[in-house]
This record gives structure tokens, sequence and C-alpha cells, in this order.
């Protein structure tokens, strides 16, 4: 398991990290959530980042995001350096976001309503992606009147309705239940094999990054440095089912092996006090 | 348990009522009580006509809504952009918000006579102390809307690029807005409280003038009327501003 | 989500600017009303400047009468705590203990509650007289509201996991009402306690400013009408100091039994 290269710079690959480290605080209180990252991301890939509670997975997406500064190194999107949040980057957060103010499908058509676009237009265009979440009949609905994996669905198609070259997606199921997020999962995926976008995967569930992606970045403890890469060569296209694979098995016992160990380093730590 | 019937505690309640009543009308009848303290539930009843009448009530009523919500506006206009001012300025809220706390607890309406003095005995003078009453808690409400704000919503104002003002006016405010009604909701209750108190303790005005009023000339069926029809405007107040605040919760 | 960046910097240095800031506030608020009070742009006393308004405190705490009155007023209200906190409290109690007394009569708590008191006061006059009684009877008919509200909401409040563990332990009814559910409640109580307070108080000094020949209500409106104005001032601002102590005190106190938001 040799750590990974430092990739070669191409200029077509929509994501490029360099050696992105991000540290909070400063001198001796500093705490070092990433440590050096370097990975690349095709494009029309979907890339799963796995790794234990507080190994800085959030943070790495929201500096993916422009939400937020490495501390070192640099970030690269379509071939520039970011500076903010890169208007060809979506991102879809892990707590509840839709607009509780706004109907279903105001929230949809939100990001068109920025470019200015005309009500009828983005309507329609919302709707779109209102059926391809999966919601069709409740564009009139409020938030409140939807379940916790509903509105996740809601923002999904907000975020898919600025047309985003890019997908960021941090942890978008962790609210929900097991059942809803197989499901979503595979609605996830359709949607990606469908608009072809790069999608980069925050996730806790090892069993979702392996239905899920192309390639799995495993991260380690904080400070969070990538500790391997698993390509995932199960044929496409994947539905739910596939879990149930011997193969499936396969590969969530072999990054289960290199998470136990990192996952058991941050439980004892807690242990020993956390301070 | 099983289900009890939905018919059992309003049954309660209004029985409650009537049975009150009609034990008051008993005590009374039998002069257990004094009619010249307490007047027969009836008689109370039977002047209610006479007082809307020849009273004046829905004039009275008009001078008492009126002046509560003339401080109102007042405080929505002067409480909201303290609130969104101190929130924006982070020391002068730390610096202030205690303050404004006090003054919401400070029993103000006790320096009425004070407010004469400076303002006369006019309507002025209620809606000052209406509006000094109430504008504390809106701003206080309002700082704790904006602040209150959930993180991820400005992460997601950030990735869509939303300049200062889009963030503002699309983001910041509707999410503050249901805090800032509970707000309004509670000024305007302190309003209405304060503009009755000092109608009553200043013998002008509407409805709190009339209850004096007719005190004094110890018209007593026609005070408790008046009082049960001064209980009956802020009961019908205190729904509708719950109602409304409702229908904005399910909205926010 | 990850830690966010500790403040660096000194922590003294920020606490100094915030006083900095207050005293200034505080300065230009009294020179405005210096101002107002020298330009002779109010009739006389009406706004005095701020030298009177000093001497006229130092006049009352120096006046045998204030005394004499405050115990007055200080009987009253304490009085009209009691008997309106004990049947708030029961009555609280009694509401949230049964869903039926909640749901047939709680609604006329919250709709009654806000209702404004004083118009009861000749009402009052007429059941009690003119003495102390009515100031009593409006004290306690104003804290009884949000003192019987707070207890029924705090009583509904307490977790039902708590009474559980409680019964698992074997504690008797008394066990449970004094170890388990009063601690659990003890934040709305008190919060409920400090609004009658604040009532109470509104309630027993209009009352004395409207009818009475004694108590601090009676000296305010008494300084009125001998337009003895830094007097008055100097009352009013005992008085309203008085209510921001006791609300600060209770606020501090119920955030200490937990109370998140006051």
């Amino acid at each position: 398991m040799a750590a990974p290269r430092f990739p070669d710079y191409e200029p077509t690959v929509p994501v490029f990290l360099a050696q992105v480290t991000k540290r909070f605080g400063e001198g001796s209180d500093a705490l070092t959530a990433v440590d050096s990252v370097s990975f690349t991301v095709a494009a029309g890939e979907f890339v799963s980042v796995v790794g234990p509670s507080g190994c800085g997975k959030s943070t790495l997406l929201h500096v993916i995001g422009g939400l937020t500064d490495a501390t070192l190194g640099s970030v690269h999107v379509e071939n520039e350096t970011i500076d903010g949040p890169h208007p060809a980057v979506g991102i879809v957060f892990q707590e509840e976001s839709t607009f509780p103010w706004r109907s279903v499908i105001d929230n949809v058509a939100f990001p068109l309503e920025l470019r200015g676009v005309g009500r009828a237009e983005r309507h329609a265009a919302a709707s779109h992606y209102i059926d391809m979440v999966g919601l069709h009949g409740f564009e009139k609905r409020h938030p409140s009147e939807l379940s916790g994996g509903m509105r996740q669905r809601v923002s999904i198609a907000r975020t898919l309705a600025a047309k985003p070259r890019i997908l960021l997606m941090d942890e978008p199921f962790a609210a929900l239940d097991e059942q809803t997020r197989l499901l979503l999962g595979d609605k996830v995926l359709q949607i990606q094999q469908q608009l072809k976008q790069t999608t980069l995967l925050i996730t806790h569930s090892i069993t979702e990054a392996v239905q899920l992606s192309d390639r799995i970045l495993i991260m380690s403890y904080r400070p969070g440095h990538l500790k391997r890469i698993v390509k995932v060569d199960l044929p496409r296209p994947r539905t739910s089912d596939i879990v149930s694979s011997r193969e499936f098995g396969a590969y969530i016992a072999d990054i289960w092996s290199d998470l136990r160990e990192e996952a058991s380093r941050g439980l004892s730590e807690s242990e020993r006090g956390s301070e | 348990m099983g289900a009890r019937s939905p018919y059992l505690a309003p049954a309660i309640s209004l029985g409650t009522i009537v049975g009150a009543l009609a034990v008051m009308q008993g005590l009374i009848a039998a002069e257990i009580v004094s009619p010249y303290i307490v007047p027969l539930p009836t008689d109370i009843l039977a002047s209610f006509e006479r007082v809307v009448v020849e009273e004046g009530i829905p004039g009275r009523f008009a001078v008492t809504v009126g002046e509560t919500l003339a401080a109102g506006l007042l405080i929505m206009l002067v409480g909201i952009p303290i609130g969104l001012l101190l929130y924006r300025r982070a020391r002068l809220r730390t610096a202030f918000e205690p303050w404004l706390a006090a003054i919401a607890a400070a029993p103000l309406v006790l320096a009425y006579p004070l407010f004469l003095v400076l303002f006369g005995r006019s309507s002025l003078t209620i809606i000052v102390i209406g509006f000094a009453s109430g504008v504390a808690p809106v701003a206080l409400k309002t700082i704790e809307g904006f602040a209150s704000t959930r993180r991820v919503l400005i992460d997601v104002s950030r990735s869509f690029r939303l300049t200062p003002a889009q963030e503002f006016w699309q983001i910041l405010l509707p999410a503050a807005l249901p805090q800032i009604f509970v707000g309004l909701r509670l000024g305007l209750i302190f309003c209405l409280i304060n503009v009755v108190g000092v109608e009553v303790l200043i013998n002008l005005g509407g409805l709190g003038q009339l209850i004096n009023d007719l005190a004094e000339r110890y018209d007593l069926p026609g005070t408790y009327a008046a009082i049960s029809f001064v209980v009956l405007v802020s009961i019908l107040f205190f729904a509708i501003l719950g109602r409304g605040e409702k229908w904005l919760q399910r909205r926010g | 989500m990850a830690a966010t960046a500790r403040m660096t910097g000194a922590s003294g240095q920020v606490d100094l600017s915030v006083s900095t800031i207050r005293g200034v506030g505080a300065l230009v608020l009294l020179g405005i009303w210096q101002g107002l009070a020298l330009s002779g742009f109010f009739f006389r006393d009406v706004v005095p400047p701020l030298q009177k308004i000093a001497f006229g405190l130092a006049a009352l705490f120096g006046n045998g009468a204030f005394y004499a009155n405050l115990a007055v007023t200080g009987g009253e209200l304490a009085l009209a705590l009691l008997i309106g906190g004990l049947a708030g409290l029961l009555v609280g109690l009694l509401l949230g203990g049964s869903q039926l007394m909640s749901d047939a009569y709680e609604s006329w708590l919250s709709y009654l509650g806000p209702t404004p008191k004083i118009i009861l006061f000749p009402v009052m006059i007429m059941l009690f007289g003119v003495g102390s009684g009515s100031k009593v009877a409006m004290g306690a008919v104003s804290c009884f509201f949000p003192i019987a509200i707070s207890v029924a909401s705090g009583v509904r409040g307490v977790d039902p996991t708590l009474r559980r563990v409680g019964r698992s332990l074997q504690a008797n009814a008394w066990q449970m009402f004094l170890k388990i559910e009063l601690p659990a409640m003890a934040a709305p109580l008190v919060n409920g306690f400090r609004l009658g307070f604040g009532v109470a108080m509104i309630g027993v000094l209009l009352a004395e400013t409207k009818l009475s020949n004694q108590g601090i209500g009676f000296m305010i409106i008494n300084a009125y009408t001998r337009f003895d104005m830094p007097q008055m001032y100097a009352l009013l601002i005992v008085t309203i100091a008085f209510a921001a102590f006791v609300n600060a005190f209770a606020v501090r106190l119920a955030r200490r039994f937990g109370a998140r938001t006051v």
C-alpha cells in the first residue's frame, strides 16, 4: 500500500489539489485538519472520500468549494487557482439547507432566479430537476411539509439547477436512514450518469462509497492525509442491488481494514480526553 | 387510556363560565354578596347594549386600537433598524444588548407622570409610552433572528456567490423574519397593555378612559360591562396575532 | 464541521473596548440630557439638570417618609407575590399535570394573561377598599398569570425519561416531586417568578398612583402634583433601578438552572 505519488498536472483535469493543508489556529494550539493532500478528479468521474469522524473530510470539501482558504497548497478547478467558490462548482451540504420560506419549486429555481431567468422559464427548468430527483407533484409544497430525505432531494435539485460541471457533496445522506440512503444513492448515480458531472462525495459510509464511486480516497485520522486510493472496478450502470454481490463485500472488507486502524486511533484519542 | 371526547374540554371550559355566572347570580340575588359591589350578571349583560350605544364604544375602540397601532408602527420603524444595527456591529451589540434587555424588563409605565409632563395630556403621551414599552423586545428579537441564521444557509449563499445585498434580502432577512415577528407580537402586546393602562391612569383616550369614567359615575353594571368588553377585545387581538404568527412559523 | 479558528489576542483587550463603548454611550446620553435641561426648551424643572436629580436622590435617601412608604409598598408587594404566587403555583401544577384541565383552561391563562389588569382596579377598590387591600389584590392578580403559565409549561416540559428513571428507582411521590420534577422545572419556575415580580410591581405601584395615600406610587404622584420634579425623578430612578436589578438577578439564576433563552 504505497502512498500515492504526486500526480502530474494535466490542464484538462476538472479538479486538482496540490499539497493542500488546512490549519486552524496558530502556534502550539494549532489544529491541522488536512495535511498535504494531493489528488485529481477526472472529467465525469465519481470520487468518494472516506475516513473516520474528525479526519477533516468536510474541511477538505469546504476548501475545494472555496468556502475557506487552504493554509498551504492550492486547489485548481478547471485550470484556475480558486479564490472563493468557483462558478462551475455546486455544493450539496450535510445539514438541512432548503429555504423554509420558499416553496419547493422556488427553492429549486433559485439559481436561475439569480441569473435573471424569467419566471415561466425558470419554473419549467426547475420542474425538470424536481422530476429528476423524484419529487414530481411536490412543487408547490413547502419544505416544512416534507420529510428529511425529501428536503435533501430538494437541496440536490437546487444545486443541479445551477448546472454545475463539478458537484461536491458533503455527507448529504448522513441524517437519513439506511434504506433511504441506498435509494437516494441510486438516484444520485442515475443523475450523475445522465448529466455526466464530475462528482466528489464525502461520506463516512463505506457501503455508499463503494456503491457510487469510480475511485475512493481513504483519509487517515487527524491530521488527515491521503492514506490510499482504491479503484472500484464494479460494472456500470450500478444499482443498489450490487451491495449484495461478493465483489462488493471484498471492497468493503479491504477498505474497512484501513479505516478500522484510523477509526480506533480516533476513539482512543477521545478516550484519553479531548482538550 | 381511551380516546377522550373532543367536546369534553370545551364543555368543561364553557361549563365553568356558565356555572360561575350562575353561582354569582344566586349569591347576589340572595344578597349574600352586595349588589353594590358586584352587580347581577344579568344586569351586566343588560347594560352591554346601553354601554355600546350610549358610550360610543365603536369610537372609543377606534381610539384605543389607533393608539396601539400607532405605537406598533413606531416600534417597528425604530426597533427593527436598531436590531439590525446591533447585529451588524458586534461590539455595539455586546455593549448595548444588555441595556436593551434591561429596558425591556423595566416598568417604564411607572414613569407616566413624567411623560405627562413632557408631552402633555394628549394621545401623544399614550402613544409614546406604548412605544417606549414595546420597542426593546422588537429590537432584541430582531438581533436574535439575524444572529440565529443557520450557518449552512450562509454557506449556501457563498456557494452561489451572492452579493452582500443579495445575501441580505434573499437569505438573512427571510430567515430572520419569524423571530422578528415574534418580537413584533410581543412588542404589540406590551403596547396594548400600556396604552389601555395609561388611558385608565390619566383618564384620557378610548376604552381605558371609559372604564374610569363609568367607575367614577358609580355605574357598576356599566363598569363591569366595559371591563368585559376590553377583555374581549384583548382576547380577539391576541388571537389574531397568534394566528398570524402560527401562519408565519409554518412558512418559516 | 471542523473546529473554527480561535480568537488570538488577549481577551482583556476586547473587554476594555466594550466598557469604553458603554461609557461613551452613557456619556452621550447624559450629555444630551444635560443639554436639553439647560436649553430652557422645556418648562422649568420638566427636564431637570443632572445636579438637581442627584440632589433629589440624596434628599430622598435622607427622607424618613421615603422609608416609611417603601415599607408599605414592600409589604404590599410581598403579600401580592405570596398570594398570587401560591395560587399560580397550584393552578400551574394542576394544569400541567392534567391534559384535560390544560385543554379546558390553559387558553384562559394565555388570553387573560396579557390583558391589562389595571382595568380591574375599580372592581378591586369595590371589593377590597381604598387601602392596601386593593393594591395587594392588583399585584396578586397581575402575577398570578405569568406564574401559572410558566409552572404549567414547566411541569409539562419535564422530560418523561427523567420520570421513568425515578419510577425505576422506586421513588415515592414526594421524592419524585422534590428531587426530580422541581429541579427539572427550576428554570421556567424562576422565569415565571421573574415575570410575575415585574408585573406585580407594576400592578401595586400603578394602583398606588391611582388611588392611595401611602406607598412609593403615592409618593411619585404626590411629587408630580407638587411639581417636585427632582423628587419624582429620584423615585422613578430608584424604582426602575430596583426592578432592573431584581430582573438581572433572576435572569442569572434562571441561566444557572439551565434556561437557554430567557
